[in-house]
């Protein structure tokens, strides 16, 4: 009897047979060091990827690229790794985007991660979307948190839309490995335990086929974006009267540096003298919408206020409490606005 | 010598109000612009020909309102411009854009350089210009912040690592150019006008480029939108400055603003 039938039978009650992920496994993390040690936003990166790891009952691995890096690859069990692939070759350093590129989908291609993540570093930001596209998958960029779906054991990335203004969740249902990049400071770096044991492996990788195209030249100069315009400034540091005197308005300019924002003034500072009219919060100039604004000494006039109504997060330091500005402060201090701003910006270069 | 810029067209995020307590998003102004990351892209390729001399060809995919971004790219001194507009596109992600913008390069063959921005202002993903660049198996520079010709290849300083640095590329090569990098000129109203009246912008479909179905399926599929958390309001702390200033210190940090 012809039985074949019922193959056909089966096979429609089974349906498709390969799944996807089928056969993809484990957590991976890129490691980066950065002046023969390993880099801080790598370490954030490998605390949120054992959380992921554990809750999907898999391993983590990290992955050290690099030239003369094998003696960091314990470093990475201390964090949390479970096995380390090291890739120890000249043809790593200086960083060519096409060597990395080929060494990391030589060995994902190889050991099938289910997700990969990369820390939003420069190194990170140049090289996951060549790789994912080289890998034919999806990348969620720039994300500010991770999660997992357990049901299909997704990776569902929380990044920032319109310039931050708020977030946006993003998949990669049909293709593997889900690669992220994770911004840095995100997240904690965990503790390190030296007596953590794990698994290292030398990875020994044919990379001569592909040479780096890329000349580089180290230049003396840190790194300093261009000037922001005012309205586009992130964290503004505002002085008003308040402050008593210009020498006490320069620790505005000197706290707006630490916390990597920007001065302005009222209209009462720029009567004084103390800071330039095209710093002025108000109706003249056009309006601020940072996400931390730190008004100093300012009384919070209507026409200041309407400059800078955007704010997402208003501090107002102040010593009279019943100035108008507490009514619209998402916290208010009562105290001289000096000694406060001279303690912050002492917090706040310390920590930095 | 031939320069493609590629520019995408994108909502004005000033023009975007969120209210945090209600978790909603309103557009006050729908304004669409040419993304500034974009333009500087664009400048580069300009004093990059003004300096050796080049075609510059300006090179979009979006929606039909996306012309406006092209005949503005017209109107700066592209010396032609190319749309990449078909229903297909519609549910495209990054690697597809990628893909087409690719396959539009290589129609455009020979091309020495492409320049793109490095990231955009709506989704600032970054991923276009790696991506384009491994489509089409050229070396790749992001990050760049002053791109000059240099004998064959580009001088490009880049931001790396916390530090500036330079860096060579071949050409042909794909360049990110960072917004801010350079400041884009203001078109002439001649040439504002021309770019309305007298130029033309081609456009180009899926089938134009040779797109198979396979390379116009996405893969990172949308799963809903999220808000930081709404400030609280009204708190009030009092005390001894350094008590307070330690006080307020927590609370930002908390608030993840430091």
């Amino acid at each position: 009897m012809d039985f074949s039938y019922l193959e056909t039978l089966l096979e429609e009650e089974l349906g498709p047979v390969e799944e996807v992920g089928e056969g993809y496994r484990n957590v991976w993390v890129l490691a980066e060091a950065a002046e023969g040690r390993l880099a801080p936003h790598t370490l954030e990166v490998m605390g949120k990827a054992r959380e992921l790891a554990d809750s999907l009952g898999v391993y983590l691995y990290a992955v050290l690229l690099g030239h003369g890096v094998s003696g960091l690859a314990q470093g990475l069990v201390a964090y949390g790794a479970d096995k380390v692939l090291v890739v120890d070759a000249p043809a790593l350093e200086p960083y060519q985007p096409e060597v990395f590129c080929h060494a990391l989908a030589t060995l994902v291609e190889e050991k099938r991660p289910e997700i990969l993540l990369l820390s939003a570093s420069d190194l990170g930001n140049d090289l996951a979307p060549r790789l994912a596209q080289r890998l034919r998958t999806g990348l969620l960029s720039h994300c500010l948190d991770l999660a997992v779906d357990m049901a299909e054991r997704l990776l569902i990335g929380t990044g920032p839309a319109m310039g931050g203004r708020y977030f946006e969740l993003y998949v990669c249902p049909e293709a593997r490995p889900q690669i992220a990049t994770v911004e840095p400071g995100q997240f904690r770096i965990p503790y390190e335990d030296p007596y953590r044991s794990g698994e290292l492996e030398a990875v020994d990788l044919p990379l001569e086929g592909v040479a780096g195209r890329l000349t580089w030249e180290e230049v003396d100069a840190p790194f300093a974006p261009p000037p922001e315009p005012l309205s586009k400034a992130r964290v503004i540091v505002a002085g008003g009267r308040g402050m008593g005197d210009a020498e006490s308005f320069r620790l505005l300019g000197a706290l707006a540096e630490a916390l990597g924002g920007q001065v302005a003034g009222s209209r009462g500072a720029v009567d004084e003298g103390w800071i330039d009219e095209a710093r002025q919060v108000g109706v003249a100039n056009p309006p601020v919408a940072p996400r931390l604004y730190l008004a100093c000494g300012i009384s919070g006039s209507v026409f200041h206020c309407f400059g800078m109504q955007d704010t997402e997060f208003l501090v107002a330091i102040n010593a009279d409490p019943e100035a108008p500005i507490f009514k619209v402060a998402n916290v208010g201090v009562v105290g001289d606005a000096k000694a406060i701003v001279r303690e912050l910006l002492a917090l706040a270069r310390g920590e930095g | 010598m031939r320069i493609v810029v590629a520019v995408k067209q994108i909502l004005n995020p000033a023009g975007v109000v969120v209210n945090l307590r209600r978790e909603m998003i309103f557009v006050n102004r729908e304004e669409y612009i040419l993304g500034p990351a974009d333009k500087c892209a664009l400048e580069v390729a300009l004093q990059w020909k003004e300096a050796a001399g080049a075609e510059v060809v300006a090179v979009s995919l979006g929606p039909a309102r996306a012309d406006d971004a092209l005949r503005e790219a017209l109107a700066m001194g592209a010396d032609a411009a190319y749309h990449l507009h078909d229903p297909a596109f519609d549910q495209a992600d990054i690697a597809v854009a990628a893909r087409a913008l690719a396959a539009a390069t290589r129609r455009l063959e020979p091309v020495d350089l492409v320049l793109v921005g490095d990231r955009s202002d709506d989704t600032g993903a970054g991923q276009v210009g790696p991506r384009l660049a491994e489509a089409l198996g050229l070396p790749q520079v992001t990050g760049a912040y002053q791109v000059r010709p240099a004998d064959g290849a580009a001088e490009v300083v880049r931001r790396w690592q916390g530090r500036f640095a330079r860096v060579w590329v071949p050409l042909p090569a794909v360049v990110a150019v960072a917004a801010g990098a350079v400041k884009p000129r203001y078109p002439h109203g001649a040439r504002i006008m021309n770019a309305y009246r007298q130029w033309q912008v081609a456009r180009w479909s899926a089938a134009d480029l040779g797109l198979t179905e396979e390379d116009l399926r996405p893969l990172a599929v949308y799963r809903g939108q999220a808000f930081p958390p709404a400030p609280e309001v009204g708190e009030m702390v009092r005390g001894e400055p350094a008590e307070a200033a330690r006080e307020l210190w927590n609370i930002l940090k908390s608030q993840k603003l430091v």
